[in-house]
């Protein structure tokens, strides 16, 4: 825009040029997110193969609890990420924080699994697990948010957020939750200690990984 | 007298729908209302270049008013972005002044700058980044003279006004 001499002048060009314009509708962010997820999912069964599990009955509490909790966290900051492409003062929404909470006890009770392991109690868990090792599902969930994260940064940078760093941290949280969702309905490897490790661990890196890389991304 | 917020809201309408007349006397309006904004923020000869720059983003932004919510505070949270950028660049540049070591150089203008931006959020500061802030940015001590009267050592005093510094301005950006 160029510079102008005085005030009255910049906005006679600005009138000049105004065109009418559809407001920005928070479903439609919420829409493409959703899209994005989908398109996530179908992508990890044509690469990784439908686990028939969670419809036979094989799949554990584990697998519905973990899966479960990460749709709440993909949802809960959904809704919050859409709402911050409208400039708004006051209150925000702690739903996220207290969402992402309730997702940390899985690795919390994986580590206190553990512990209760070299105590003696095994619980029907085993370190001899190959899930628990097996860091390969974190990486191809954090590769499904990728798809999520390009949608919800085309997105937001078609708003205005206004508070940049919480607007990352959203963009991490979304899409590590909901790539991790896509990722984890394809994974065979349910036991505690790989779901509440590995089967989380990308809401956690693609958090942090978006709250420093994304505010580049969307300033305006 | 400045336009109200139901005016402000039609007219906002009228602008989304590329309603020429209507989206002069907007901006005119706007123009009063951030003017008024920002005259307890920031020193006077700023104000309008800030308000142009609000202006252009209200504009370029247009879209992102959603007619169901209320217009001023989508305003005001424009006008506040566009402040704590403002701010932003002034505490870059008075960041890389003190790194340069010349701090004591400062001009009276940025002086003056740097009271009306900091006096509000300072009460915010831990007191040992606050009086060398006060000393060097207001007083117009030099960072040796601050680090004799502190006891801090030099770099210490020129940490804490960095320090200081950043965090008024995350303190702005958080505030509601």
């Amino acid at each position: 825009m160029d510079k102008f001499e005085n005030r009255d002048a910049l906005i006679a060009a600005l009138t000049e040029d105004i065109t009418p314009v559809t407001p920005l509708r928070q479903s439609h962010g919420a829409a493409l997110i959703a899209f994005a997820t989908v398109v996530s999912g179908i992508a990890c069964v044509v690469i990784f193969g439908f686990w028939s599990g969670m419809i036979n009955g094989q799949a554990s509490p584990y697998f519905w609890i973990s899966n479960g909790l990460l749709a709440l966290v993909g949802a809960s900051s959904t809704t919050a990420l859409v709402s911050t492409i409208s400039p708004r003062v006051g209150a925000q929404s702690t739903g996220p924080q207290w969402s992402v909470a309730m997702l940390a006890v899985l690795p919390v009770a994986a580590m206190l699994a553990i512990l209760s392991l070299e105590a003696g109690h095994d619980h029907g868990l085993s370190l001899s697990d190959p899930g628990s090792l097996y860091w390969k599902c974190a990486a191809y969930g954090l590769g499904a948010s990728s798809v999520i994260s390009v949608a919800a940064i085309m997105f937001l940078r078609r708003g205005a957020p206004v508070s940049l760093d919480r607007a990352g941290w959203l963009i991490g949280l979304t899409s590590g939750s909901l790539g991790a969702l896509a990722y984890n309905l394809t994974c065979p490897m349910d036991s505690l200690l790989h779901v509440g490790f590995w089967h989380v661990a990308p809401v956690f890196v693609a958090g942090v990984f978006w709250r420093y890389a994304a505010p580049p991304l969307i300033r305006w | 007298m400045v336009a109200d917020e139901p005016t402000f809201a039609r007219l906002m309408t009228a602008a989304q729908d590329g309603d020429k007349a209507a989206t002069n006397v907007l901006l005119s309006e706007a123009g009063l209302w951030l003017e008024r904004y920002f005259r307890r923020r920031i020193p006077p000869h700023s104000i309008d270049d800030l308000v142009q720059d609000v202006l252009i983003a209200f504009y370029t932004k247009r879209a992102t008013w959603d007619p169901s919510r209320p217009f001023l505070p989508w305003l005001a949270a424009i006008a506040r972005y566009r402040w704590v950028d403002h701010l932003r660049k002034v505490y870059k540049h008075e960041s890389q002044e003190l790194m340069d070591d010349d701090a004591s150089e400062d001009s009276e203008e940025e002086v003056v700058m740097a009271r009306v931006s900091l006096d509000r959020l300072f009460g915010q500061l831990p007191t040992r980044q606050a009086e060398v802030i006060e000393m060097v940015k207001i007083s117009g001590l030099s960072i040796r003279e601050a680090a004799e009267k502190t006891g801090q050592s030099e770099s210490l005093v020129k940490v804490n006004i960095h320090r200081g510094l950043k965090k008024l301005a995350t303190l702005v950006e958080k505030a509601e």
